[in-house]
């Protein structure tokens, strides 16, 4: 009956979608400023490399954005083709197994037949408009690593020698577990026979060698930490890892729209040593001095002797984690709020329609359950080629995530219901409208108002994926935070975060004491 | 006021309303009285458009119940259930003033006519203010009669209306509501299993069994004349000596 009244739920969602990608677009990029975007993975090396192109970039005159600490390899893909960043530094490796995975003729990952494999990598980027570089200088390759003494204490020197210590626990970063040349094909390359594997953070993994609650990691060649904890790297003796140089992938359209900055990029081409990048992590990581001045340092030494290096005194770090605080705020509440809005404005209708159509209802809720079951990160990749780097993507994300309790919710509200109730409403003659209005929805309204509260708390949770794709939010202060293991930056991120999520909890139960009846309040 | 041609109702392949034909007069209080699941509820639910017949018209006010109209038709009868039926997210007040606010009574009158609707049904006005769970079973059953009154309907449906109520109560309740019956000189159909309150309230009583109608009187008609021995064992199972005193002299004679 109130199909009647409502547009068809199709219609409707489409009608709400557009509202809502409207109150989102943003007019920045409308404008187009002629300019320049570097991207980085979240891990340090990375960030330094983004740091040391823009400088470079910026010499020329463009104007730089660096889009920091993004979600993994294939978030800066996705957002490269796009045009949401013009450049940034991948390893070649990476590009053959995952980034060209099944568009190259089959080479076997142990064959390094390097200029072979240069030029089959330059032709299958080319396919996609992107520009590959010359290799910056270093190999940061992936290795198995082991605490020195033990390490010493087992006689373990090459990954083969771990196949008579099948005891030894193993904590791996999620990327290299999932990779095509990652654990799996590692463990049968080498008929490996560690059961006790656990997936984890990279440098949370570093913590766990310590403490001794695992025994071996993946290793990237370049990181500061193998020589602060006495790390030995383990031989690849069987040639499993594929050479993973580092190189610049630009858009092939920025030689036309800023051929001085694209030029200037190459300038990087096999400048940079192993050694060279591993001290430069080890200064950021260990020494705690911000990526732009270790970049800027390097730059000014190697490049540009002319540059000016930015003060790293302590004040102005601090007044520079205030801003990003108060501004991480700002991100994160912005996320938080539009993707709530958005997702009461479709949820509800649609829990309202799920009460109503009893096996179109069904499908309608085990669909938005099936949403919730998707992984943020899989996710936030879908959501690139469409709404590229930047809050739009984060907050399609949180609205889809919010669906299922609002949904499910407002369907239990209207079903609970007593019959009696709603045929008294029916009837004393109240149109199907008002006695939707009048009557159902505002009994139902405790439950739907807990299913908004429910999404809104979770949803301040999540909005730290924001950070993934360059949304900004906490999020990015507590992935700062724990790429650098700097925890009171973790905290920085993680105790508003919280407050946030007490505070969304405190605010709805406020609102649920101003909208629901006293009526409903009364033990009966 | 009704009229029902030839209608009959399943649910679920299950004849609840056996094929039947039916009026109710204007002015005449009709009482449909059965056991639990012989169908009187059913067909007050068909009076009351709340469920369509399988076969058959319904005829109120010499119009067929249409989809179209129901929504005007429903404001022309007043419908009262157990414990009222109130909602209750809303006041007294609230309940009793829903439609009528909506259907652009001045402010003025509605309040004139919920104090003639308090003094009727004596309900104290200042209970009106209170949320159903704030009121007892009685009180709450006036203010669902003073809701189905509203509107100054010409006809009312009662669904056993006094069936969660303590026998006190309902005895003071039965009273009144008769006498507001007869003084507006309503149409009303009442729905009970109580052979008591039936000869109570009822100038017609209609005894149904397994979906029929088996016979259609006066209570002394049942008693004297029974149409089956399905009536004389209902009546009998009501336990009232009087009753059964008269039917076993009959039996004597």
């Amino acid at each position: 009956m109130i199909s009647l009244l409502l547009p068809s739920w199709p219609k409707t969602l489409a009608i709400c979608l557009a509202f809502f990608f409207c109150l989102v677009a943003k007019p920045a990029r409308a404008a187009e400023p002629p300019g320049v975007a570097i991207g980085s993975k979240s891990f340090t090396e990375s960030v330094i490399l983004g740091e040391i192109l823009s400088q470079l970039a910026r010499q020329t005159g463009a104007v730089v954005s660096h889009r920091a600490e993004l979600g993994g390899t294939r978030i800066l893909w996705e957002a490269l083709k796009k045009g949401d960043i013009d450049a940034y530094v991948d390893y070649t490796g990476t590009i053959r197994d995952e980034l060209l995975a099944g568009e190259l003729p089959a080479s076997s990952p142990v064959a390094n037949n390097k200029t072979n494999d240069f030029q089959q990598l330059r032709a299958g980027l080319q396919k996609h408009q992107i520009h590959l570089s010359m290799p910056l200088g270093f190999n940061n390759t992936y290795a198995l690593g082991m605490r020195e003494t033990l390490a010493a204490k087992l006689n373990i020197k090459t990954i083969s020698d771990l196949q008579k210590q099948p005891g030894l626990a193993l904590g791996l970063s999620d990327e290299f577990v999932e990779r095509k040349d990652g654990w799996r094909q590692l463990a049968s390359h080498y008929r490996l026979p560690q059961k006790n594997m656990r997936t984890m953070n990279h440098t949370l993994a570093y913590q766990g060698l310590v403490n001794d609650s695992i025994q071996i990691t993946d290793l990237y060649t370049t990181d500061a930490e193998i020589p602060f904890y006495q790390l030995r790297v383990l031989e690849d003796d069987l040639a499993f890892f594929p050479s993973y140089q580092a190189v610049l992938l630009i858009r092939a359209d920025l030689f036309q729209r800023a051929p001085l900055a694209a030029e200037a990029l190459l300038r990087l081409e096999g400048k940079l040593t192993s050694t060279a990048i591993a001290a430069l992590s080890a200064r950021v990581k260990l020494e705690k001095i911000s990526e732009t001045v270790v970049a800027a340092q390097w730059l000014r030494q190697n490049l540009e002797p002319n540059l000016l290096v930015p003060d790293d005194d302590q004040s102005a770090r601090q007044r520079r984690l205030l801003q990003r605080l108060g501004q991480a705020t700002v991100e994160h509440l912005f996320l938080v709020v539009v993707s709530l809005l958005a997702a009461i404005l479709v949820a509800v209708p649609l829990g309202i329609y799920a009460a109503r159509h009893d096996r179109m209802g069904q499908i309608v809720l085990a669909m938005v359950g099936i949403v919730q079951t998707l992984p943020s990160l899989a996710l936030l990749v879908f959501m690139i080629p469409f709404f590229g780097l930047g809050p739009t993507s984060a907050i399609v994300a949180l609205f889809c995530y919010s669906l299922l309790p609002i949904v499910r919710n407002t369907y239990s509200g209207l079903r609970q219901i007593p019959p009696t109730t709603c045929e008294s409403a029916e009837v004393i003659g109240l149109s199907a409208w008002d006695k939707l209005r009048l009557v159902e929805f505002p009994l139902a309204l405790p439950l739907v108002l807990s299913g908004i509260k429910t999404a809104a708390v979770i949803n301040v949770g999540t909005a730290t994926i924001g950070a993934l794709v360059g949304a900004g939010g906490y999020g990015s202060v507590i992935l700062t935070g724990i790429r650098l293991l700097d925890i009171p930056l973790i905290l920085q991120g993680a105790i508003p975060a919280a407050l946030m999520a007490l505070l969304a909890q405190y605010l709805f139960g406020w609102i649920e004491k101003l909208l629901v009846s006293p009526g409903l309040r009364l033990n009966r | 006021m009704f009229k029902l041609d030839k209608i009959s109702k399943s649910f679920d392949g299950t004849q609840v309303l056996k094929p039947c034909s039916l009026e109710f007069k204007t002015g005449e209080t009709s009482v449909l009285i059965g056991p639990s699941g012989c169908g009187k509820s059913t067909l007050l639910r068909l009076l009351a458009g709340l469920i369509q017949p399988d076969l058959g018209t319904v005829f109120f006010e010499n119009q067929p119940l249409s989809p179209a109209s129901l929504i005007f038709q429903r404001r022309r009868m007043g419908y009262v259930i157990q414990e009222g039926g109130l909602f209750p997210h809303l006041t007294a007040l609230g309940n009793i003033t829903l439609l009528a606010s909506r259907l652009g009574m001045t402010p003025i009158d509605v309040a004139k006519r919920v104090e003639y609707l308090a003094s009727l049904t004596r309900l104290p006005m200042e209970l009106l203010n209170r949320y159903p769970g704030q009121l007892s079973g009685g009180q709450r059953q006036r203010v669902g009669i003073m809701r189905a009154l509203m509107l100054d309907p010409p006809v009312l449906l009662l669904d056993e209306p006094m069936g969660a109520l303590d026998p006190l109560v309902r005895y003071d309740l039965q009273e009144d509501l008769r006498a507001i019956i007869r003084s507006l000189k309503k149409t009303a159909i009442l729905v009970t299993h109580d052979m008591g309150e039936a000869s109570f309230f009822g100038d017609r009583l209609l005894l149904l069994n397994v979906g029929e109608i088996v016979q259609e009187g006066h209570l002394d008609d049942f008693i004297t004349k029974p149409s089956s021995p399905y009536v004389t064992r209902f009546i009998n199972a009501q336990r009232m000596p009087h009753l059964i005193a008269r039917t076993a002299g009959e039996a004597c004679q």
